[in-house]
């Protein structure tokens, strides 16, 4: 079975993937602060038990897991993957998780709310995403009962989430946009249309691998197609810019462009250890590269997934064993070496 | 009310600031407040994104004035769960459902600061009743009430035959309704 990120999709150059998530809690257990080990239990048990009305009206096949009896590293695994966050997994409470076999889809038990309903695509379809997330909601609500208030909406653990309790987001690639220094402008501009920008694995809008994360910040007073349609118009405006910076690059210099290109390539190939960071880099490189056309690739080599699975945990699962950082900085090298195809030159130059 | 730095935006963050024992009150926008008070605006938030330190923050800025001591006799608790509103300011966290309602005009308030509303317009759950009401247990729903809420339910199954006898029903029942309002109120006229 295909993982939601082994799919290739429309806008692919410039958004990688489009999530929602739903925030719901149940009117009989107070919210995670106030939460008791047992009502934890309790609460995970239940909503895990409404699981097979989900799999039988979804028609997907789910699993079950509790996240909290799962090692240190298959946790963090889980979050580079994206398949449950990082509250979630940092949770010494019993916390639950139930998900789809292609984890387009999943339901995590005791997060900062009692449910958190996520669904996720490749590329640009937050649409999708919304009405699969809202069915399992449908679903869900039928054995469960939420915690809802004529006025305030869904309520939520953080007022910041209360009403449709639906955060929507792109995840985006903007080599060039990083690499002429636009990001911090655009995260302003974005800003006062109540929408935010993020670097996905770096702090505050620095990101590796040129990869952002941009969602909706308000939850209450607008319907969920409102912000959805919010986000995508803005989503679009960025697209745009970033593909016309991309072009301007190009034409202003082309040669240093590809050669620098085919350099972190030749890094990348060769390289005997790599941090994650430098990796990453590298690898945005030679992914905005391909999509650009200035290099082809032999191999059909799906460089996000790379970049997810250079993660510090993802490698460790990947060896299958706990490893100090310069092991994995050579496990690193060595798995890149392993996984990128050759190249030659693409049908722009 | 316009921000009072830029004098463009629209001011959604009330600010104290006790200055050399001096108080000034700030209306700012946003961006402004992010620039030029030490909020900070864009919290670098490791993983799932959350705006629960940042509406902390706002929160203990807009306490942390001379107003604190006055809060501090009428700092509300919840009855529910036993959460403190100033609690709830340290962690962004609510303890229950109910602190949304014990907490009441204060959390008002900082759902205008941080949503810019107070309204929820998006959807609800299925088979969710609004009711003018809505803390009323059904046997107090009056007549008229509870042909409401049939009305609404025939409109959401698109039993549009049944929805309008309904309506005329409950018509019928609120010309009768008025009609005994004038009828108690003649003898005093
Ligand atoms: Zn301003
Ligand atoms: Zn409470």
């Amino acid at each position: 079975m295909r993982k939601w990120y082994e799919e290739t999709a429309e806008n692919g150059d410039v958004v990688i993937s489009s999530r929602v998530r739903l925030a719901r809690n149940l009117r009989s257990y107070r919210f995670g602060s106030r939460l008791s080990d047992e009502d934890a239990v309790r609460l995970v048990k239940e909503v895990q038990d409404a699981a097979p009305l989900v799999k039988e009206k979804d028609g997907k096949r789910y699993f079950l897991c509790n996240v909290n009896h799962l090692s240190e590293v298959n946790r963090q695994a889980m979050v580079e993957r994206y398949v449950v966050s990082p509250t979630l997994a940092g949770k010494k409470q019993e916390t639950g998780l139930i998900l789809s076999e292609d984890e387009s889809v999943s339901i995590m038990i005791n997060e900062e709310d009692h449910i958190r309903i996520q669904s996720v695509t490749a590329g640009m379809d937050l649409e999708k995403v919304f009405a699969e997330a809202n069915f399992i909601d449908d679903i869900l609500s039928e054995q469960l009962s939420f915690s809802f208030d004529d006025r305030f909406g869904y309520l939520t653990a953080c007022p910041t989430n209360v009403g449709t309790g639906l955060r929507a987001s792109y995840m985006l690639f903007l080599p060039a946009l990083t690499m002429t220094g636009r990001v911090e402008k655009l995260s302003e501009e974005m800003g006062k249309y109540g929408v935010t920008i993020r670097g996905l694995y770096g702090e505050g809008t620095k990101s590796q691998g040129c990869l952002y994360q941009v969602s909706n910040q308000k939850t209450l007073g607008r319907t969920e197609k409102e912000i959805i349609a919010n986000l995508d118009c803005i989503v679009d405006q960025v697209i745009k810019q970033e593909r016309r910076r991309r072009e301007y690059m190009l034409q202003a210099g082309y040669d240093e462009i590809e050669d620098k290109i085919f350099r972190s390539y030749g890094i990348l190939k060769y390289a005997r250890q790599i941090g994650v960071e430098d990796a990453m880099t590298l690898l945005a490189q030679l992914k905005f590269g391909a999509d650009a056309g200035v290099v082809k690739l032999k191999e059909d080599v799906n460089l996000h997934i790379l970049m997810m699975n250079i993660q510090p945990a993802g490698l460790q699962k990947l060896l299958g064993k706990n490893v100090g950082s310069s092991v994995r900085d050579r496990a690193r090298a060595e798995y890149i070496r392993n996984k990128l195809p050759d190249i030659e030159r693409g049908q722009n130059s | 009310m316009l921000c009072d730095i830029c004098h463009k935006r629209e001011a959604k963050i009330y600010y104290t600031e006790i200055v050399n024992g001096e108080k000034k009150e700030q209306h700012l926008c946003e961006e402004c407040a992010a620039e030029h008070t030490s909020f900070q605006m864009k919290m670098p938030v490791k993983g799932e994104f959350t705006l629960g330190n940042l509406l902390s923050s706002i929160l203990q800025g807009y306490y942390n004035s001379e107003e604190k001591k006055q809060e501090e006799s009428a700092n509300p608790v919840c009855e529910h769960c036993g959460m403190s509103y100033e609690e709830f300011l340290k962690t962004g966290l609510l303890g229950c459902a109910d602190c949304y309602q014990s907490f009441g005009s204060a959390i008002l308030e900082s759902l205008k600061n941080i949503q810019g509303s107070e309204l929820h317009t998006g959807k609800r759950p299925k088979g969710y009743v609004k009711v003018k009401e809505v803390s009323k247990p059904v046997a107090e729903l009056s007549e008229i009430d509870k042909l409401t809420i049939r009305l609404q339910q025939a409109i959401e199954r698109e039993e549009f035959e049944e929805a309008a006898r309904l309506r005329d029903e409950i018509r019928a029942k609120k010309a009768k309704e008025e009609e005994g309002v004038k009828k108690e109120g003649a003898p005093n006229a």
